[in-house]
């Protein structure tokens, strides 16, 4: 179809915010180069000033740039990273400019995940920041050849101590930038911090209430085209027939190509149909009639996977823990009269990670084998392995390929998988034409890669004396060995959020591996989203079993980890834990220590008239020193909502090798209505080094709800996901 | 193919395009406004909304052959500055987080209070339930809602 294609100034007429865009933060660069150049304008050609180092610009009239350089996908890091720079630099946020980087070796590693970014970055940044600062402050003791410890700096001002004379980093910036940065910097005090630790505005948030903020799937350029892919329903089959001619019968459809994806290895083909708009990409796919082979995974179902499970669960398995001698005290320790040994087994199922903006990619490779990329991506620095696909040498990968970082709709792990822009890169590198690849909703959900399913035997044994043991046997696949044998090991992610801490007398914490054909992938919180769960659960099971309060029960047994406590105490006074109930209503307790955080939930549960809600969440959070404690709160507030979906909503499940559950209408997400009213979170002050934000508020939320409703209905949940309505 | 008219925002555009073409990429590859977001295509999740004739709808699921004549308001055409009392309100709770789904929050929660500037938690509910967030922003978009109420209920008086 000829469709009144907008050519470049109009793009800009009509959304009218190429400078306005800037002036609040963030770059306009959704919006590609002009074809008439080969020149690609990037977010750093357009920054006013001198540039100190590759993250911080100076202009001579004052303005500081500071660049964002990891994706931002909702938890805030867009300012977090300069905010931490700015604090050591010595201006203030309402001085800095953030401006959203371009992928780059010369910013170091710019992936994200594993809620490591405040973590790995808190002392280098700072150690950036207060390094600029010192140039700055030598380049004025220069000028006033005084020593530099007789300079102090105030919001982007040098003065001479005892004296009037000021100079701004703007006459000092020139000087400042020919000098080498101090390798051991003296960094501020925490006493000192004026901008971390203290509730800040996000400046990326006002392109988010106006619709301006660019992410990946609004990328625009001149002669766009648009991709959809049909894919085999049972991930790994291969492709027998297709009709090309049919869907190319669609007016508008341009091209009908083989594509291949890479999961952990394997080569997933789909057939793309590209086309003028996406709406014509669409309908000539619905005119493929493509057929599969996919025999090989016709036997694959959750029904099989649970029962393979279960056997495995039987099994010694590996040891990760051992303290004590569990299997003794089963009763081989003489007297075993009085011993009393409890099993439980518990199941989560394979999940989505659902980001609200579906898998996209816009990628345009010209006739000159250049290369411009919009990554909508936690790891976008793709240039070297797109340069070696077109024979372009490392050294020149970022010279010829430009990557833009575009906002991220969602990420939970999902996009540190590159696989749409793998396909996205055929695409256009065959037709050497721009084009953007969306998936369908229903390719995001059913295509994985998944959460990981897993399986739990749980094992308790105390008698008279007192005597504690706990056995958690964690069955499931691993992320890390989809593509290898695992050898015998542990593989490092399958242990995370287990509590060894608990001072029981014998532990013993072991694994089997569950190996299948399922692609899995991180998934927010990853192993803590599924080992949690069954733990803390189980540990209710044991309170129950010794009849002490659950909350006191894990102070006791917690007795030697004082942030543990500290937190459990936090929790006891803000929920009222202690408090009593009406007899329709319920309260469940969780703490779990993940990615280098503790997170305590309570959960309250209230039955009304037959039905049954969730009022009240009440959490604590250690995290360490923090950035921005209101994204703390966020982030936590999400995980919740997040892990209840988990919960309480729907699983992938698997029939004949296919994912049965393929849009929000059968994979129903938490919405509104579902949602707690009242969620408060707390958080610790210590002087601890940053622990990780973006996950570790999601394990323990699961079971504080299981451990709730077991106080509200006697019920104890074990398999999830469960309908809070028929429990 | 044919040619349509749409009147976006109290500005006339004219498309070719597909008479069963959701209104969804018309908005947004057509006429270039990417405010709008594509979220699951048949209107289960509401990151598409958009106001018209000022109630919300699903543009993913509406034919653009079907809305010619009609008044469309989407994200853009809010506010010029950021100024509608919904919008400040979302900035003062914060609320966004990756920001996805928010401009169809946004749209659905600005039909709601139009229509009714005082709403119950219970009528907040009905309204936005409509509205998937998959980083958990619901309970500040409740707060931003009732501060959004407040505001409109001061400008009133």
């Amino acid at each position: 179809m000829k469709a009144n294609k907008l050519n470049r100034r109009r793009f800009l007429q009509v959304s009218g915010m190429a400078g306005a865009m800037l002036a609040v933060g963030f770059d306009s660069l959704a919006f590609g180069s002009d074809k008439s150049t080969l020149k690609m304008i990037m977010p750093e050609d357009l920054i006013n000033g001198i540039q100190i180092n590759p993250y911080v610009t100076i202009s001579e009239s004052g303005e500081v740039t500071i660049m964002a350089h990891v994706p931002e996908l909702g938890q805030g890091i867009f300012q977090g990273i300069p905010a931490i720079i700015a604090e050591e630099l010595g201006v203030t946020m309402e001085q800095v400019t953030i401006v959203k980087a371009s992928a780059s070796r010369k910013y170091g590693r710019q992936s994200i995940g594993g809620s490591r970014s405040v973590r790995s970055m808190f002392m280098p940044m700072r150690q950036l920041g207060a390094a600029t600062r010192e140039v700055l402050v030598q380049a004025a003791a220069k000028q006033w050849g005084v020593d530099a410890s007789n300079c102090e700096v105030k919001e982007g001002v040098v003065y001479k101590k005892g004296s009037k004379d000021a100079l701004p980093y703007g006459d000092l910036v020139a000087s400042a930038a020919k000098l080498e940065l101090p390798k051991k910097p003296t960094l501020k005090n925490k006493a000192d911090f004026n901008i971390i630790g203290k509730a800040t505005h996000r400046p990326d948030l006002v392109g988010k209430v106006n619709g301006s903020a660019d992410y990946g799937i609004d990328a625009q350029t001149e002669g766009l085209l648009y991709a959809t892919i049909e894919r085999c329903p049972t991930l790994q089959g291969t492709v027998t027939s297709y009709d090309a001619d049919a869907a190319k019968s669609v007016k508008g459809v341009i091209e009908v190509m083989e594509v291949t994806r890479t999961v952990y290895g394997k080569k997933n083909t789909g057939i793309a149909v590209v086309a003028e708009t996406y709406y014509a990409a669409t309908e000539g796919r619905k005119k493929l009639s493509a057929e599969w082979d996919n025999a090989e995974f016709s036997q694959i179902s959750t029904e099989s996977i649970n029962t393979d499970m279960a056997q495995l669960a039987q099994e010694k398995g590996l040891e990760h823990f051992e303290k004590g001698d569990f299997e003794a005290s089963k009763g081989q320790r003489g007297a075993s009269s009085d011993i009393k040994v409890k099993t439980s087994h518990y199941r989560l199922p394979h999940v989505a990670h659902s980001c609200m903006e579906p898998m996209n990619a816009t990628v345009h490779v010209r006739e000159d084998n250049t290369v411009e990329v919009w990554a909508p991506s936690q790891s976008p620095q793709v240039q070297r392995q797109f340069a070696r696909q077109l024979g372009i040498p490392d050294n020149q990968a970022e010279e010829k390929i430009k990557v833009h970082l575009p906002f991220l709709g969602g990420g939970f792990g999902r996009r540190s998988m590159n696989d749409s822009l793998e396909e996205c890169f055929q695409i256009s590198k065959a037709l050497r034409k721009p084009v953007k690849l969306i998936w369908s909703r229903e390719d995001d959900t059913t295509q994985g890669p998944f959460r990981q399913t897993s399986f739990h035997r749980m094992t308790m044994s105390f008698n008279s004396d007192n005597r504690i043991g706990l056995q958690h046997k964690v069955v499931s696949p691993a992320i890390t060995t989809q593509s290898r044998p695992s050898n015998g090991r542990v593989p490092f992610e399958v242990m995370e959020a287990i509590n060894t801490h608990y001072d029981f007398d014998d532990i013993s914490v072991r694994y089997s591996e569950y190996k299948n054909q399922i692609p899995i992938h991180w998934w927010r919180s990853v192993f803590g989203s599924t080992n949690a769960f069954p733990h803390e659960s189980f540990i209710d099971e044991m309170a129950f079993e010794l009849k002490v309060d659950p909350l006191q029960f894990r102070k006791t047994k917690l007795k030697s980890e004082p942030r543990f406590i500290k937190v459990l105490e936090k929790l006891e006074e803000q929920s009222n834990w202690n408090e009593k109930l009406g007899e329709n209503e319920g309260k469940g307790v969780a703490i779990v220590e993940s990615f280098g955080s503790i997170v305590a939930h309570a959960v309250f549960l209230k039955r009304e008239n037959g039905k049954v809600s969730m009022p009240k969440v009440v959490s604590v959070v250690d995290c360490g020193i923090y950035v921005n404690p209101d994204q703390v709160i966020a982030q936590t507030e999400g995980n919740i909502i997040y892990g209840l979906t988990a919960a309480l909503k729907d699983a992938i499940t698997f029939k004949n090798g296919a994912a049965q559950e393929a849009n929000f209408d059968t994979y129903r997400m938490l919405r509104m209505n579902e949602a707690p009213r009242d969620i408060q979170v707390h958080l610790m002050e210590n002087n601890e080094a940053p622990g990780g934000v973006g996950e570790p508020g999601l394990p323990p939320i699961a079971p504080a709800l299981a451990n709730a409703v077991f106080d509200l209905s006697g019920k104890r949940m074990r398999i999830l996901p469960f309908d809070l309505q028929k429990i | 193919m044919a040619s349509y008219k749409l009147n976006i925002n109290s500005k006339e555009y004219t498309i070719e395009a597909e008479p069963q073409t959701p209104l969804l990429w018309a908005i947004r590859d057509e006429v270039g406004l990417t405010g709008t977001k594509y979220g699951c295509g048949i209107a289960q999740c509401g990151a598409c909304t958009v106001h018209l004739n000022g109630n919300p709808v699903r543009s993913c699921s509406l034919p653009v052959s079907a809305i010619v004549g009609q008044s469309i308001t989407t994200i853009e055409g809010l506010s010029e500055d950021n100024s509608h009392p919904v919008q400040k309100a979302w900035l003062d709770v914060q609320a966004p987080q990756c920001g996805y789904c928010q401009s169809g929050q946004i749209m659905s929660a600005s039909a709601l209070l139009e229509k009714n500037p005082s709403p119950s938690d219970e009528d907040i509910d009905q309204a936005m339930s409509g509205n998937v967030c998959r980083c958990g922003t619901y309970h500040r978009i409740r707060k931003a809602i009732h501060l959004a109420s407040k505001e409109i209920s001061n400008e009133s008086k």
